[in-house]
């Protein structure tokens, strides 16, 4: 069983007795469970095996715990049939997967978390769906059976007929190698705002684009994915699980080193956007988002409470989630992309259009918007319309590859002095690594005066200057890094 | 448009009063516009409430931001007193950015007042009635740039219902803050140019000329010789956004906006909401 990304095997132990023909499942199970008892009669049947016209109790142990989902159908069929045989299953063993009425095997969601859960608890050999085998063997040390019924199983078992261990060929992640769908090559002008991104890929710094309608904040935000160094093999493990549990990984690419991208509506709901469901709580799009990109659009249209539920995940990089059955951890170390317009109507401030908003609504607009949110944002860039007609001839800048080189570089000598990217840096360790020349000090504490920053602010100013100094290749903090951090704010928001 | 239930300036309404009140005889303009100007626009407020008030004039506006603002700022510059005509209580400072501004208007002999009980928070119907007020408490009411519907409007035409002179800056014939200015100079509206044009109608000069506004003695900062290379790329009226320069001169955009914040923290620049421009006072040290 799954909570979360937390594994609890089941044991299930079948014993037939003399007596009314009769099949009994105990051991707390849901609804969902009990319904078993039908697929895996007719499954046995229909495999061309026997099932026992006797007295039948299926066991689910521990049997203070509640069981859920159809994951256990194949277990279950399998204790039935060795029982018949009289034959024990092998230890460090385990079953996984839902029957067809046919028998065969199919798919459940959450292989791959199971798998790696098993392996730490000791199990040596896992009998997965055919369809999720892929999944299941990228666990080192693990050897899977891939199954694609329970006749085959159950001869597997018996020893009549083996079923090759399913083993992936290069189980690297792989990135995506052919043309970004998104490449900064294509984005005209906005100079200001693609070296913005390049600080926030470099750093993990969340990022607030601000401009009218059309002036291609979503354009800028999908770039982000492309200038973001590929996966790990131990990030993109992370990733796989989460969409595992979900139900979404390719069987032909299990592990994608490809950095995730979500853009989930502005109607999402708190438990859409961090996660939740009945039971356990399923992981929400923050966490389908780990080590990739999280884009909301339209930030003030989003509910304030799904708004507010993002500022843990912001600070720690995790969700916890609780729910009626216990409470569960999921990851979430995302880099935020956060667009808006400057008003409700989109057009205050543009050179042609007037805007049309009262003045309520648009101090509404920003009162949404401003806060402890807009606190954890540590780069805020105005973006400006171009006009199509101008459009043509603004200069394109430098594609993707080339910033993601400057990318990779500057977050290599971030990992190599501190273990963590500038964004994730706790004040106690900003001020011991990441040391400022009196200049720069001087002119950081100046600006803090002059504009009333608070310390928050001071210390995302600070965090921005240490990641535009590693884009540098500059071991100290120069008047020029924090000048160019400063930059990064907007007007209306106050830092 | 809800109509205001007072005509005649006799029936002002009662004001409560923060700071001098009445201020010294002595003319009252009112300054009104867009809370979202154009730099030009808040250049040519800042510009007029200075000069008025170098020749005596108390300027009056409505503490809000962009163009009220950007006069009361003139006219602390210009060295007399700026009346702040509220559409909140006098103790409820809004914005409340502004309250460094309310500030500066009081410690410089200027007066906050509001027709409106203290504590009275910012109500939308509020301040329709507000800007009765403010045309009821002035001689001469100036606008400059206000879009089509804008508030500074309702001034105007509480203006023109008291028998007061409304008088309007022209804009760029481009810009949507220039419709509702460019209406009121058609429906005949006199037009402003310089101070001395609102002078004039006050009775207090007698020739008008039409020189444009005097470029702003301010403008010739002095500053280490490494900034004002992007200084002297920048204009007082039209923003520039940091790109636009860093092309411009052929500069890494990340340097560009460096330098431009450290212009920034000198006073010598200042960022709107589509850009850079010149700070007309440059140097002055501003919070």
């Amino acid at each position: 069983m799954l909570a979360g990304l937390d594994v609890r095997p089941v044991e299930v132990q079948a014993d037939r007795a003399n007596g009314t023909p009769k099949f009994l499942l105990v051991g707390l199970a849901a609804t969902s469970v009990k319904e078993a008892r039908e697929r895996v009669r007719s499954a046995i049947k229909n495999s061309g095996l026997e099932f026992p016209p006797q007295r039948l109790t299926v066991n689910l142990a521990p049997a203070e715990m509640r069981k859920q989902g159809s994951a256990l159908d194949l277990p279950i069929a399998v204790a039935i049939a060795l029982a018949g045989a009289r034959k024990k299953a092998p230890p460090g063993t385990a079953f996984i997967g839902e029957l067809a009425l046919d028998g065969a095997v199919r798919h459940v969601d959450g292989v791959l978390v199971a798998a790696l859960g098993l392996r730490k608890l000791g199990f040596e050999r896992i009998y997965v769906p055919a369809a999720d085998a892929a999944e299941a063997a990228l666990v080192d040390g693990l050897t899977v059976i891939p199954c694609a019924s329970l006749k085959a199983v159950v001869d597997h078992l018996v020893g009549t007929e083996l079923i090759e261990p399913h083993v992936n060929g290069g189980s690297r992640p792989k990135a995506e190698t052919g043309a970004l769908e998104h490449d900064l090559a294509e984005v005209h002008g906005q100079e200001e705002a693609r070296r913005a991104l390049e600080v926030a890929a470099a750093g993990g710094h969340h990022i607030l684009f601000s401009g009218p309608p059309g002036a291609g904040k979503t354009m800028l935000a999908r770039c982000l994915p492309g200038i973001l160094p590929p996966l790990e093999l131990a990030e993109a493990l992370e990733v796989a699980q989460v969409r595992s549990l979900l139900g979404d990984i390719a069987a032909n690419r299990p592990l994608d080193g490809t950095r995730p991208f979500r853009a989930p509506h502005q109607g999402v709901s708190t438990a859409g956007l961090i996660g939740g469901g009945s039971g356990f709580a399923m992981p929400g799009e923050i966490s389908r988002a780990h080590h990739g990109v999280l884009f909301l659009d339209e930030l003030a249209e989003f509910q304030s409470p799904a708004l507010q539920a993002l500022r843990q995940p912001l600070e720690t990089g995790r969700i916890t989630i609780t729910r009626s059955a216990g409470s569960v951890l999921y990851p979430a170390r995302f880099t935020l992309v956060a667009a808006t317009n400057p008003c409700p109507c989109g057009w205050a401030g543009d050179s042609v259009r007037s805007c049309r908003c009262a003045p309520a609504a648009i101090d509404s607009y920003h009162r949404r918007l401003s806060g402890p949110l807009l606190d954890r944002i540590d780069l805020k860039v105005g973006v400006r319309r171009v006009k199509l007609e101008t459009l043509a001839n603004e200069p394109t800048g430098e594609g993707s590859a080339a910033v993601r080189e400057r990318v990779v570089e500057a977050r290599r000598r971030q990992l190599d002095r501190q273990g963590c990217l500038n964004a994730q840096l706790k004040p106690a360790r900003l001020r011991q690594l990441a040391g400022l020349e009196p200049a720069s000090r001087r002119t950081l504490e100046r600006w803090a005066d002059q504009r009333g920053l608070s310390a928050r602010g001071f210390h995302r100013a600070w965090r921005v200057a240490r990641t535009s100094a590693d884009l540098d290749g500059a071991e100290q903090i120069g008047e020029r890094h924090i000048l160019e951090a400063l930059g990064y704010r907007l007007q209306d928001v106050a830092a | 448009m809800p109509a205001p239930a007072v005509k005649t300036t006799d029936d002002l309404p009662d004001l409560r009063t923060r700071g001098r009140w009445p201020p010294p005889e002595g003319p009252r303009v009112a300054i009104v516009g867009s809370r979202l100007p154009s730099p030009y626009g808040e250049a040519v407020a800042e510009q007029l409430g200075a000069d008025l008030a170098r020749a005596g004039v108390t300027v009056i506006s409505g503490l809000a931001l962009g163009i009220d603002a950007a006069a009361h700022r003139g006219a602390l510059v210009g060295g007399w007193v700026t009346v702040a005509v509220m559409g909140t209580g006098v103790d409820v400072v809004y914005p409340a950015a502004h309250t460094k501004l309310a500030e500066d208007i009081l410690a410089a002999g200027g007066a906050l007042v509001s027709q409106f009980p203290d504590g009275t928070a910012p109500r939308r119907h509020n301040f329709p009635a507000r800007n009765w007020t403010m045309a009821a408490l002035s001689d001469v009411v100036v606008v400059v740039e206000a879009a089509e519907r804008s508030g500074a409007l309702i001034t105007a035409e509480a203006a023109l219902d008291l028998h007061k002179e409304v008088m309007a800056v022209p804009g760029s014939v481009f810009s949507p803050l220039s419709v509702g200015t460019h209406q009121l100079i058609r429906d005949g509206a006199g037009l402003v140019q310089n101070a001395r044009d609102v002078l004039a109608a006050l009775g207090l000069v007698n020739e008008v000329l039409d020189d444009p506004l005097s470029p702003p003695k301010g403008l010739g900062v002095t500053l280490s010789p490494g900034r004002d290379g992007i200084l002297s790329h920048l204009s007082d009226v039209l923003a520039l956004s940091a790109a636009d320069i860093a092309r411009k001169l052929q500069l890494p955009v990340a340097e560009v906006l460096g330098r431009l914040t450290a212009l920034e923290l000198d006073g010598a620049v200042r960022r709107h909401h589509d850009g850079y421009v010149r700070a007309l006072h440059g140097g002055r040290k501003r919070a």
